[in-house]
């Protein structure tokens, strides 16, 4: 007998106001190819010696984990399992620019003990004195799609009750100039943001959940066969028909070899379907499909579709949302289909 | 009832050699891998190593891969490894299989990170090696050497990266999203983690000793090693005899400190009780411990303390390989799950070489090795931030 899943609350820390659904309405448009998340005062949330002694992505991944955990009534959570494309990629890069610039010798520990990808889950099962499942996946742009599906099947066997699935990346600038030149980065027509997005999954809805997540496909190097194979399982396992899904949320990013893969299998897949993005808004990191969802869950909680997501000109605000399915791909080697639905959907 | 999963294949590269033949000679023989630095190019000579005993550019002529390609030695140690699984699983089969490859790393491409560093931010020159860093960015090398895999995924929980990775397999495999995984993992020796781990002073100068009363540290090591795991019916479809059963697993977290364990192992003891629970085992049933015994002062005593809260007065035989092998961090789970299994099918215990003084706070000191019969070994994998996981495998008759 399989179970429900849920998200019962999400939060974000972006380039968007944080902590703040005010995208919906009132979204903020960086300029420039490289922007960096907008932080709120964690003085009102940390005290000062654990601002201090946290880089931002873990102030950020700390503060987002603590919020949705109070919000969803889970002081501890059944796994943790966390997404990261570089994980702390700021400590790690002052450890590598020391160590190629000064050598062996005059090495500090502090920014080594925090340069590990699972660092960011380890923090917050410390800070919850949380013992259950823990888990780190790093996958390049499909690291939040492996932490989903493994919270998702655990939640679907009935191994834990609630899960708490975080998707962390910062972007320093160092590694922004790194990932320009490797031609991920800085292209006009999108620009480079950062993820912090926590979520609690359970198998129960709780007090007023986002949205139910019907199911995870993950794929690599699919081709369309593979794709059309994913996509019909996924419909059948979850009992909704394509054609009861309202749009497609997808992760162009105004780069044309990202944004063509979409353009040739959009039309095939989902043909007629009005398609939604979300990258315009957060931007593109590794783990930007995470912010994807956010935004899905919180529309289909709250109802509608702001005109500003959908792709093309002239999209007009929908009411009444029932079924959004997001599909991402990274390189055009791993694939990701979500399903997510509306509670009374 | 849980569906059972079968271990096919396995395959392995450390410094005590490539392949299981060579693995267990050296196991068998007592010869270890622990030598000073050759191949990573370090000014810390002072600290012993567990080296792959292959440079790159031997790897590279051994798999048919060009010299001059962009292939980090992460990924040409877990190409060797994860060949000898497939072989032995008779993979690819007749290409009906859904097969996934699920892959521990933390370091990654760090050794071409830390060599080009400067050359990343300052001009475009080695630009090619900057996607190569990331962990994903291994396991697609490695899955695209072979052109099998139509799932991959990448586990990054430091220490225990590729015993977790083992678990997310059975995971994709009870719940139907693969017919075949390949699971566990790949990691070099870097000078980022060496230092690294200098700066938290954990590394021996001597050749390391694990459980010993006198035990100074670790000795950093390298690695690969996969599974391929199947379900029954998959594996009589496809005609190969299971190794093993991977019969339990269990993740906890430690939730104390990010770089050292509980005084009382508490991750170490719930991971170890969570897998006797999934695999239906009594303690009593355990018969070798393949020890995660990092030989540091920290490490040995909560670890050895957790089994003793979990065994009572009768602990089974327990080492730590890593006194063979180093601690090949990321891969150490799949290194180690390997040398269970070895022990499984050959009826041996692993000495856990160079103990002399037995620690005084344990009741129990590290086996001599020799023969046995056990019919269940448990191995435990624990990382940084404490991350611990435990996996048992067992006969099949």
């Amino acid at each position: 007998m399989t179970r429900e899943v849920y998200i019962r609350a999400a939060r974000q820390i972006s380039v968007q106001l944080p902590l703040s659904e005010g995208w919906m309405d009132a979204p903020l448009y960086p300029e420039g190819p490289y922007a960096r998340a907008v932080d709120p005062d964690y003085r009102h949330y940390f005290a000062p010696n654990v601002a201090r002694r946290l880089g931002k992505l873990l102030k950020r991944a700390l503060l987002t984990s603590r919020l949705v955990m109070e919000e969803s009534g889970v002081s501890r959570p059944g796994a943790i399992i966390t997404g990261t494309g570089l994980g702390c990629i700021e400590n790690t890069g002052i450890f590598l620019d020391a160590l190629a610039r000064e050598g062996e010798g005059l090495l500090q520990p502090t920014h080594f003990m925090q340069s590990t990808h699972n660092t960011i889950s380890s923090l917050v099962a410390i800070d919850a004195r949380c013992h259950g499942y823990n888990s780190t996946y790093a996958h390049k742009g499909a690291s939040f799609e492996c932490a989903l599906l493994d919270a998702f099947l655990q939640l679907r066997e009935g191994r834990v009750e609630t899960a708490l699935v975080g998707a962390h990346d910062e972007m320093t600038p160092d590694y922004f100039v790194l990932l320009k030149r490797a031609g991920y980065l800085g292209h006009a027509g999108g620009f480079s943001g950062e993820t912090a997005a926590s979520m609690m999954l359970a198998d129960r809805p709780g007090d007023g959940a986002l949205c139910r997540l019907r199911g995870v496909e993950l794929l690599y190097r699919p081709g369309a066969g593979g794709l059309r194979r994913a996509l019909d399982s996924l419909s059948r396992e979850a009992g909704v028909g394509l054609d009861e899904v309202d749009a497609v949320m997808v992760g162009a990013n105004g780069h044309p070899p990202n944004d063509r893969v979409y353009g040739e299998a959009c039309p095939l897949l989902f043909p007629g379907k009005p398609l939604l993005r979300y990258k315009h808004l957060f931007g593109e990191s590794y783990t930007a499909p995470a912010l994807g969802a956010y935004a899905a869950a919180t529309c289909l909680h709250r109802q509608r579709l702001p005109a500003h997501l959908f792709a093309g000109e002239g999209g007009v605000e929908r009411r009444g949302v029932r079924h959004l399915l997001l599909y991402n791909h990274f390189e055009n080697k791993t694939h990701s289909l979500v399903l997510l639905s509306a509670c009374g959907g | 009832m849980q569906e059972e999963i079968f271990v096919t294949g396995a395959g392995v590269i450390s410094a005590i050699g490539l392949g299981r033949q060579a693995t267990l000679a050296a196991l068998r023989e007592g010869r270890d891998g622990i030598a000073p630095v050759r191949y990573l190019k370090t000014s810390r000579v002072e600290f012993p190593v567990g080296e792959v005993k292959f440079s790159n550019e031997e790897m590279c002529r051994l798999l048919g891969v060009p010299e001059a390609g962009v292939t980090t030695r992460t990924s040409l140690m877990g190409m060797i490894a994860a060949r000898e699984a497939l072989e032995q699983a008779r993979l690819p089969g007749d290409g009906g299989e859904r097969v996934a490859l699920i892959s521990g790393t933390t370091v990654g491409g760090m050794d071409k990170s830390e060599q080009y560093y400067l050359d990343f931010l300052e001009n475009d020159s080695r630009n090619e090696y900057i996607s190569a860093h990331d962990c994903g960015a291994c396991t697609e090398m490695i899955a695209d050497y072979f052109g099998l895999f139509s799932m991959v995924e990448t586990i990054s929980t430091a220490c225990s990266s590729a015993a977790n990775a083992i678990m997310t397999g059975a995971l994709l495999l009870r719940a139907g999203r693969a017919d075949v995984v390949v699971a566990g993992g790949s990691e070099c020796i870097t000078k980022f983690h060496l230092n690294g781990f200098n700066t938290l002073m954990i590394l021996d100068r001597e050749p390391c000793r694990p459980f010993d009363a006198g035990r100074a540290g670790l000795n950093l090591g390298e690695g690969a090693a996969y599974l391929v795991l199947e379900s029954g019916a998959s594996a009589r479809r496809r005609g190969v005899v299971p190794l093993c059963r991977l019969s339990g697993y269990a993740n906890a977290s430690d939730a104390f400190h990010q770089t050292a364990s509980s005084p009382g192992g508490d991750g170490a003891y719930l991971s170890m009780t969570g897998a006797l629970a999934t695999a239906g085992l009594a303690p009593g049933e355990i018969g070798y411990i393949n020890a995660h015994g990092t030989g540091t002062v920290n490490n040995d005593l909560s670890e050895g303390l957790a089994i003793q809260r979990v065994f009572g007065e009768r602990v089974p035989p327990v080492s730590s390989t890593k006194a063979f092998t180093g601690h090949a961090t990321s891969a150490a789970g799949g290194v180690e799950a390997v040398i269970s299994i070895l022990a499984l099918r050959h009826g041996f215990i692993p000495p856990n070489l160079r103990f002399s003084t037995p620690m005084p706070e344990l009741s129990f000191a590290p086996a001599a090795g020799g023969s046995a019969a056990p019919r269940h070994v448990l191995s435990n994998s624990f990382g940084f931030g404490g991350n611990d996981t435990s996996l048992i495998f067992s006969k099949t008759d």
